[in-house]
């Protein structure tokens, strides 16, 4: 039984194994051109470098590090993500969404959805972290730190 | 020196310091104790809170964070078998037997000894290294700079238990992210799409919140499962002269080693605390203790581990280069507050030094007595349900990241550095050496840039020089040493680090 799971499991470890270094390789090929679009100094003004000398030789590096991984890394393939870790990342994209309208309605959706989501039950505990914390949070940034966060919905309630 | 020592001790007089350093104090061992929280996330949650803070109180806030969390991680080791911070890995081992058997006041109170009187030697040795190191430095030219922030991230290559290779392929792209922005040599805007957000660069605040903090949230979504039972103590009782009589030397022998490691760039407490305890078994007239309840064992790990953080503090204010993760947080902290470690800040700014050096001092002696009376209340907060405190540190890391710029491109930044991170942690990329990278990466270009123009653009005359050849030597051996070792003699034990 346990052979047949490694058997299965064996073609997403190989895929997990190569797509790492050449997903690398294909971002640091997309910065390799960037760097190319850059300004130039005129010789004359040039201290050192040219602006795109330090990158380069920096992704020249993280190629030359990601091709030793494509034929060297032996370590395993990660386990599957979990549906939890899913939802999490989902509720996050979530929040920078309705951060948008405002902050802290995105922050208390969240972390009351968070709560909720990671199995909290009991009443109190979903407001506390839900309402309280972000009205708190609020006044103490707003009123000690003196922090302006940006208008939205509710902020707008007390900035006016 | 001597009137920047006096006026560093007179600095901590201030009734309102001393408060905020007994209140930072209590909030490190609740950091420590938390599941999850760390003291380099504690640090990195907090930094925002500093920002309007003098210099001062702002630093030794954070560094009193380090210390105290660094030392309540034994106490979650000792009670419920969970390390608080990686760095009490090891504490684990004979704290919780001891626990067990109704002898966890005993373990406790020999934690919190040996991690005093650990904590104590590494702050005089800190003391006495770091104008002594700073000193040496001074004459330091770009060259010589140049290849010493060059080796200190060759030491990236041994933080954490994945390979080597991805460690330092990890520092690199933390390198290449700090090139973003405008280039300080000519100018030139790099890698800024035409957003001005980002023409002065990726700001390391938001990055911090998001590797340690918004990715660890990731990570504990898969720990909803894990349990966690206290054992039940009673009173704490301080160890016996006996207790003392066998293990003096173990406290002693892993100051000094955990005060070494801390020093050497990029090792932390963890490192420290695995070498203390090893040697603390090699050296023990009873190793058969060891794993079974070893007050030993206890010391010699506690006593590494928080004697690591006065040594990372070394290299961290003399020279620029962070001496652990946790370091590297409060050196991005520095550079927030305007401040500029390196020789100069023995010179321009000792005073300051000095405050944060006494504030470590004193944290040391505060943590001795939380730690033997409050350790039944900071145990308590262990038990706080992941549901409940995870979303409030979400949102104290989303206003936090907001906080510092006010604006909300920085919270982006911390989310998509939080996914980054949780995917690299996957993958088996640390992400510290991404964070240290990101701080040094300036630095490194900046130098690189100055001694091309000092060399006239032949970068070969660096190894004629002969620091900047002696630093290039070490990271050399600190890249490939392990490999050349490893082939010509058998390892001992092979030790393993989960980071910090």
């Amino acid at each position: 039984m346990q052979d047949a799971a490694d058997t299965t499991d064996q073609p997403r470890r190989d895929i997990s194994r190569y797509a790492v270094p050449l997903g690398i390789i294909a971002f640091c090929a997309w910065a390799y051109w960037l760097s190319t679009q850059f300004d130039r100094v005129p010789p004359i003004l040039k201290r050192g470098m040219q602006p795109e000398d330090f990158p380069q030789l920096v992704i020249g590096l993280i190629i030359m590090l990601s091709v030793w991984l494509l034929f060297r890394d032996t370590s395993a393939a990660p386990e599957r993500l979990t549906k939890m870790v899913q939802m999490t990342m989902g509720l996050l994209i979530g929040f920078l969404l309705v951060a948008e309208i405002d902050l802290f309605l995105g922050l208390g959706l969240f972390a009351g959805s968070l709560a909720a989501l990671w199995g909290e039950r009991r009443f109190w505990a979903v407001f506390l972290v839900g309402l309280i914390t972000p009205i708190a949070v609020f006044f103490l940034f707003d009123g000690v730190f003196e922090v302006r966060f940006p208008r939205g919905l509710l902020t707008n309630l007390w900035y006016g | 020196m001597d009137a920047a020592i006096l006026n560093g001790l007179l600095a901590l007089a201030d009734p309102h310091l001393l408060m905020l350093i007994f209140v930072a104090t209590l909030g490190g061992v609740l950091v420590g104790a938390l599941p999850g929280l760390n003291a380099t996330t504690g640090v990195a949650l907090l930094l925002p809170f500093t920002i309007t803070m003098e210099p001062i109180p702002a630093i030794a806030i954070l560094t009193t964070i380090y210390c105290a969390a660094t030392f309540a991680g034994a106490i979650t080791a000792i009670l419920i078998n969970t390390p608080g911070t990686s760095a009490s890995a090891t504490t684990c081992l004979d704290g919780y037997p001891l626990a067990q058997r109704g002898e966890a006041g005993r373990a406790l109170g020999m934690a919190a000894v040996s991690s005093t009187i650990g904590g104590i030697i590494s702050v005089v040795c800190l003391m006495a290294a770091a104008p002594l190191m700073a000193r040496a430095a001074y004459n330091f030219a770009p060259p010589e700079y140049f290849a010493l922030t060059v080796f200190g991230l060759s030491m990236l290559a041994t933080i954490g238990d994945g390979s080597p290779v991805k460690n330092i392929l990890s520092g690199a792209f933390g390198v290449l992210v700090a090139t973003v922005g405008i280039d300080l040599l000519t100018s030139i805007e790099r890698f800024t799409f035409g957003m001005n957000e980002l023409s002065e660069g990726i700001p390391f605040v938001p990055v911090m919140i998001g590797v340690f903090g918004i990715s660890e949230l990731l990570v504990q979504a898969d720990n909803l499962h894990v349990e966690r039972k206290q054992v039940i103590m009673k009173a704490i009782k301080l160890p016996s002269r006996e207790d003392y009589s066998r293990v003096w030397k173990t406290i002693l022998r892993s100051s000094g080693i955990g005060t070494f490691i801390g020093i050497l760039p990029a090792e932390g407490a963890t490192v420290a605390s695995m070498i203390g305890y090893n040697e603390a078994k090699r050296w023990s007239k009873k190793p058969e203790e060891f794993g079974k309840g070893s007050l030993e064992g206890i010391a010699g790990s506690e006593a590494a581990n928080n004697s690591a953080t006065g040594g990372a503090m070394v290299p961290t204010l003399a020279l620029g280069i962070p001496g652990s993760p946790t370091a590297a947080v409060i050196l991005a902290g520095l550079m927030v507050h305007g401040l500029r470690p390196g020789p100069t800040m023995f010179t321009e700014q000792a005073d300051f030094a000095f405050a944060i050096f006494w504030s470590m001092m004193l944290v040391n002696v505060i943590f001795f007595f939380i730690g033997l009376w409050g350790a039944k209340i900071f145990a308590r907060v262990t038990l706080i349900p992941i549901q409940v405190l995870w979303p409030i540190v979400f949102i104290f890391s989303i206003v936090g990241a907001y906080a510092l710029e006010q604006s909300m491109m920085d919270v982006w930044i911390a989310i998509g550095s939080g996914i980054l991170g949780f995917f690299m942690r996957r993958h088996g990329f640390s992400v510290v050496p991404m964070a240290i990278g990101l701080i040094l990466g300036g630095m490194l270009e900046t130098r690189l840039g100055q001694s091309m123009v000092m060399l006239d653009e032949k970068w070969w005359l660096m190894l004629t020089r002969p620091l900047s050849l002696f630093f290039f030597v070490l990271t050399v051996l600190a890249l490939f040493g392990p490999t050349i070792w490893g082939r010509f003699f058998k390892q001992r034990s092979p030790l393993k680090s989960t980071g910090e």
